[in-house]
């Protein structure tokens, strides 16, 4: 300590609560240093209140919301919802699985549809040309289909004269 | 702080520990209690609402994520304190937060801070000054290098003790000692220019 006044870094040290009992004696007995600290722990303090201000102005304006609900809860829920539900879907298969309907009585009706409907199916599948093919197996004329196209031919040949005369 | 260091010296740390893990449980009432003073500490340190914000969050999760980890050798204001001192530092490290504060230097406005000063029944000149000495403080805080700054704001803003600094800091307490008076020794000067 300085004979007259307390040094900068030992009114730090008062300010920062280190005191020695003759900083204390010394600062009782000195108006300048006791001023000098004084004027240093205002400042500070009006920091203090400025920097507390600004920083309530600010929280005020934010849209806090917890950080639980948005993060990490819904894994946690997740697994839980899993675990839960999963025994309940096995459960109802194996239930489904024993308690299969058995199949129903087909009704008299039905059953006489469907053999016709089956009859036709059959007639259809035991002709040996469809229907659409058949004048294709006549290209080939035989001695009878001869004798009946002469026929045809002259008897239209006779219309023919007919009609002109 | 003193009185937690009784019980640890009683044997009687267990039941002290229990009640600050039920404690560190509930997030909303952690949120709800501890949320304003380390908003506080972390808007000051990085001087920008929004990363503030979102590192104040995520200071809250990870506290609550990591509290089966937690010892019960300090409060638990000090250990969140901790965290977000930690959360600081990375924030500060990022290339994008670098780029921010070059871009933004003046984001903070000193004088709307020292505006707030409130100073009833002080003359208008008087008062006047009173602004331009907190001005000359608020610029001569955030112009410390950021270590040193947050162990200004812990002391002076916070209120904390030099060994509560060291303990969620990292550091020893003569080096908590050492940045503080290199804090108010650019104070002191701010206000001497003001002079």
């Amino acid at each position: 300590m300085n004979e007259d006044h307390l040094s900068a870094f030992e009114q730090e040290e008062y300010i920062l609560g280190e005191q020695t009992p003759e900083m204390a004696r010394h600062l009782g007995n000195c108006a300048a240093c006791r001023a000098a600290v004084s004027r240093m722990e205002d400042r500070l303090a009006a920091f203090r209140s400025a920097a507390v201000d600004w920083s309530e102005a600010n929280a005020s304006t934010r849209s806090w919301h917890m950080p639980s609900s948005t993060r990490f809860l819904p894994f946690t829920v997740m697994r839980w919802a899993v675990a839960g539900v999963l025994p309940v879907i096995l459960m109802v298969l194996a239930l489904l699985a024993f308690h299969a309907p058995a199949p129903r009585p087909a009704s008299s009706q039905a059953s006489i549809s469907d053999d016709a409907l089956l009859e036709q199916v059959d007639d259809q599948v035991s002709v040996s040309v469809p229907s659409s093919m058949e004048s294709l197996t006549h290209l080939v004329s035989t001695e009878d289909d001869r004798a009946r196209l002469g026929s045809r031919q002259s008897e239209s040949g006779s219309k023919a004269l007919v009609e002109s005369n | 702080m003193e009185a937690l260091e009784q019980f640890i010296h009683a044997g009687q740390l267990s039941p002290v520990r229990d009640r600050m893990i039920a404690e560190l449980e509930d997030i909303s009432t952690l949120c709800a209690t501890y949320r304003s003073r380390i908003y506080r500490y972390v808007l000051l340190s990085l001087r920008d609402p929004d990363l503030a914000e979102t590192v104040t969050q995520d200071c809250f999760l990870r506290a609550h994520k990591a509290r089966s980890e937690f010892r019960g050798d300090c409060s638990i204001s000090t250990w969140l304190t901790r965290i977000a001192t930690n959360l600081v530092r990375d924030a500060v490290r990022s290339r994008k937060f670098q780029f921010w504060k070059k871009a933004n230097a003046t984001a903070v406005d000193a004088g709307d801070i020292a505006g707030r000063l409130r100073a009833p029944g002080v003359s208008p000149e008087r008062t006047m000054v009173l602004r331009e000495e907190l001005k000359a403080v608020w610029d001569s805080v955030a112009a410390l290098p950021d270590k040193q700054r947050s162990v200004f704001i812990l002391r002076f803003v916070e209120e904390m003790e030099i060994a509560e600094i060291a303990s969620a800091m990292h550091l020893h307490v003569g080096t908590v000692k050492s940045h503080l008076h290199r804090g108010l020794a650019s104070v002191r000067k701010a206000m001497e220019q003001k002079k």
